[in-house]
């Protein structure tokens, strides 16, 4: 066991040895993760709207949006975006339609995505009592003055960690690219592993480098939340 | 049933039945182990971290080790790092469950712990100014009411495991994810195979969250 | 009240003796003795801070007084004498065994919230003390009776008001038909309409010939139902008499300013 620690270790240099193919991996996880936050804030913003509207058949479209992506394991909806749209597209339009890796891995994230942040946007929204709302509106603020002035900070504060946390979880998330061939670390690292047989100090590697950018990325969360965190009470 | 049967992929799925419920019953294994797996686990590195001193921070680097790395990596590191430096797990299911396990560790053990803490000690102790002995107010007020302030978290951990078990079919194991994949690129008939399957997992999915909801609602009400 | 002229001819159901507690360095008590008779009903009184609240504690041993001694009907609590006269720290078992004769109510109730109040009632009676479930449903019945609760039987405490929720605490309290009880302020954190009501049942109690030790700053309560006021000061008892020499003619000047500073 001694000799195969030490053999972790000084496999660690296989890094350094493959940089060419891990440090680019790892520019695709910060590129989808930038994509995925983008678009599924998006998404989010918009169902959340959509989800409070007082219109109960356009509620029920952002439930079901929701409701599907929230329930769908990540997996199954990239694997299902890797076939699907391009097999109907290509049904349809009668000729060979295909998308890039990058891109059915960044819609499926990001659709994925979206139905969390829209929960946690609703939640921080519906988490503003009534009656100061009401009170705002008697004062003669307007609607969106309310919104800006005193729903929005509030809402903020409620939902700015949880909003931290699936930031954390969609970069965790991104890991799942390789599957759909996206060439991430990960998928960097099977190849070199494969290439050259020395699994155990490049699964090593990668946990702690993965487990070193998570963990500074909570860290930085929790320092940038907490400042609103404790306002109110 | 006959117009299902009439179309390619479901008489492909129909035709590949006792595999697809293979795969199910591994799913269900594999989560139902890496549940309990994780429960015992993080409950071990939360007492750990509570009471044991000097084992405080190589736990609290294992907990967060465990909810710091992405599923996918700790899959592959308990699969391909452990057998040779361990000699365990001797097998590609055995692996799935213990990477599942290990990621809810992490998260269950912080649970746990803020759990435990957040009692409040005017409850304790009016249940030793009536005489109450150690264990009784352990069982009787403190656990109770741990838990059920948990049990929200407990639940949520519960679905993390379930949605992540279709990971386990990247290093091998045949669950339903599996087959499903497997069905599609044999058939050539994703459209419907892998949206049955999607829909499959959505809907159970779907409705073990709103049990919970409805459940952890149902407990908060008498708090508030 | 009053209802044996002579306090000496009966039982002393709590005893202080030379009570001392320090927390680090600071002196919270500075010796107490105290006797209190079967059927009195004793007040303490004193300013923010002079440890009426660690004394009370200190009696039922929630804090480990740092040195004295506890006598509840004779029988020591927290530490055991053997017949050689050493002095040991009780066993908890021991200490448990006690504590079932001291009832405790708090100032912020402490009701457990995940039980009813009639599962509050009922958990010491029967898994301290080992009733049958019979006796103790009937008891907890008649308790919530005598506070007027009997239609908030099955509520979970945050559905009570406060003055529910403490009149719940007081009936948790007596079903364990304890020899003794403490009260910690226990109207201090209630809504002014609400005090009446746990007043009230504290009353009744009084009336009955429970005894009591009360914390409160209600000086009108005091005055009408207490047999004897303790003002403490600092950690030690500055008065010590009947309330209307305590209340109404305090000897030190230090006392007098209390009241002063409480009755305007
Ligand atoms: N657990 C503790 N640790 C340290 N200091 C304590 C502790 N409990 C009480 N004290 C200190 O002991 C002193 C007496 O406290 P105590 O609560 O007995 O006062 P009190 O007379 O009940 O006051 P109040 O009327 O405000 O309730 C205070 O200065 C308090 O800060
Ligand atoms: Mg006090």
């Amino acid at each position: 066991m001694i000799e195969q620690l030490a053999s972790i270790v000084s496999g660690f240099s296989l890094f350094w040895e493959y940089k060419a193919v891990m440090l680019p991996g790892l520019w695709y996880n910060f590129l989808v993760f930038f994509l995925v936050v983008v678009f599924g804030v998006i998404l989010g913003l918009i169902f959340s709207t959509i989800r409070l509207n007082t219109n109960i058949a356009i509620r029920a479209i952002a439930a079901f949006y929701i409701g599907l992506f929230r329930n769908a394991p990540e997996y199954i909806t990239l694997v299902w975006f890797l076939y699907v749209p391009a097999l109907v597209l290509s049904k349809l339009l009668e000729s060979n339609v295909t998308f890039e890796p990058l891109v059915v891995a960044v819609m499926a994230l990001s659709l994925s995505a979206g139905a969390f942040y829209a929960e946690i946007f609703r939640a921080g929204i519906l988490s503003v009592p009534k009656g100061q709302i009401e009170a705002a509106r008697a004062t003669g603020m307007s609607r969106t003055l309310t919104l800006r002035r005193i729903i929005l900070p509030q809402a903020m504060r409620q939902m700015l960690p949880e909003f931290f946390n699936e930031c954390v979880s969609v970069f965790k998330g991104t890991t799942l690219v390789s599957l759909v061939m996206v060439p991430d670390l990960v998928y960097g690292v099977n190849l070199v592993s494969s290439y050259t047989g020395q699994a155990l100090p490049l699964y090593t590697g990668i946990a702690l480098i993965y487990f070193f950018i998570v963990f500074t990325m909570t860290s930085i969360a929790e320092k940038l939340s907490n400042p609103w965190r404790d306002k109110t009470r | 049933m006959t117009s299902f049967l009439e179309t390619a992929w479901g008489r492909a799925m129909w035709n590949a039945r006792d595999h697809l419920l293979d795969g199910l019953t591994i799913t269900l294994q594999v989560t139902a182990l890496g549940f309990i797996g994780a429960v015992l686990i993080g409950l071990a590195l939360c007492l750990i971290t509570m009471y044991i001193k000097p084992l405080y921070w190589p736990a609290r680097f294992l907990v967060n080790f465990f909810r710091a790395t992405p599923i996918i990596c700790q899959l592959m590191w308990v699969n391909y790092v452990w057998p040779p430096l361990f000699g365990w797990p001797t097998s590609l299911f055995q692996a799935g469950c213990v990477a599942l396990a290990l990621q809810s560790a992490g998260y269950l053990a912080e649970t746990f712990r803020a759990g435990i803490e957040g009692i409040n000690r005017g409850h304790i102790e009016a249940g030793r100014s009536l005489g109450m002995p150690a264990h009784l107010v352990m069982r009787r007020i403190i656990l109770p009411q741990a838990f059920h302030m948990m049990a929200p978290a407990i639940m949520n951990q519960f679905m993390v495991v379930i949605r992540s078990s279709t990971l386990v079919s990247i290093i091998g194991v045949a669950d339903l994810m599996h087959w499903g994949h497997h069905l599609s690129a044999e058939w050539f008939e994703p459209i419907g195979i892998m949206s049955t399957i999607a829909v499959f997992y959505i809907v159970v999915i779907g409705t073990l969250s709103s049990l919970f909801k409805w459940y952890s609602e149902r407990l908060r009400n008498r708090y508030v | 009240m009053v209802t044996s002229t002579n306090t000496s001819d009966r039982n002393v159901v709590v005893k202080v003796v030379d009570l001392h507690k320090t927390f680090g360095t600071l002196e919270v008590l500075r010796g107490i003795s105290l006797d209190v008779h079967e059927g009195d009903v004793l007040t303490l009184l004193g300013a923010s801070g002079s440890g009426k609240t660690t004394l009370l504690r200190c009696i039922n041993h929630l804090e480990q007084p740092t040195s004295g001694e506890t006598f509840i009907d004779g029988r020591p609590l927290g530490f055991q004498i053997h017949a050689s006269g050493r002095r040991t720290n009780a066993s908890q078992t021991s200490i448990n065994a006690l504590r079932m004769e001291i009832g405790m109510v708090f100032q912020q109730f402490n009701l457990w919230p995940h039980m009813t109040a009639f599962e509050n009632i009922i958990e010491a009676p029967l898994r301290v003390k080992k009733l049958p479930r019979s006796e103790v449903e009937s008891f907890a019945t008649e308790l919530l009776k005598r506070v007027e609760l009997l239609d908030k039987k099955d509520e979970y405490p945050a559905r009570l008001s406060g003055g529910q929720q403490q009149r719940v605490a007081i009936a948790r309290a007596l079903a364990m038909q304890p020899r003794v009880m403490l009260f910690d302020e226990p109207t201090s954190s209630l809504d002014p309409e609400l005090i009446g009501e746990v007043l009230g049942v504290m009353r009744s109690l009084a009336k009955e010939g429970t005894t009591m030790i009360v914390v409160t700053h209600e000086i009108g309560f005091a005055r009408e139902v207490s047999d004897r006021v303790v003002l403490l000061h600092n950690g030690m008892i500055e008065e010590d008499g009947p309330p209307e020499e305590v209340i109404d003619n305090p000897k030190s000047s230090r006392s007098k300013q209390f009241f002063s500073s409480i009755l305007h």
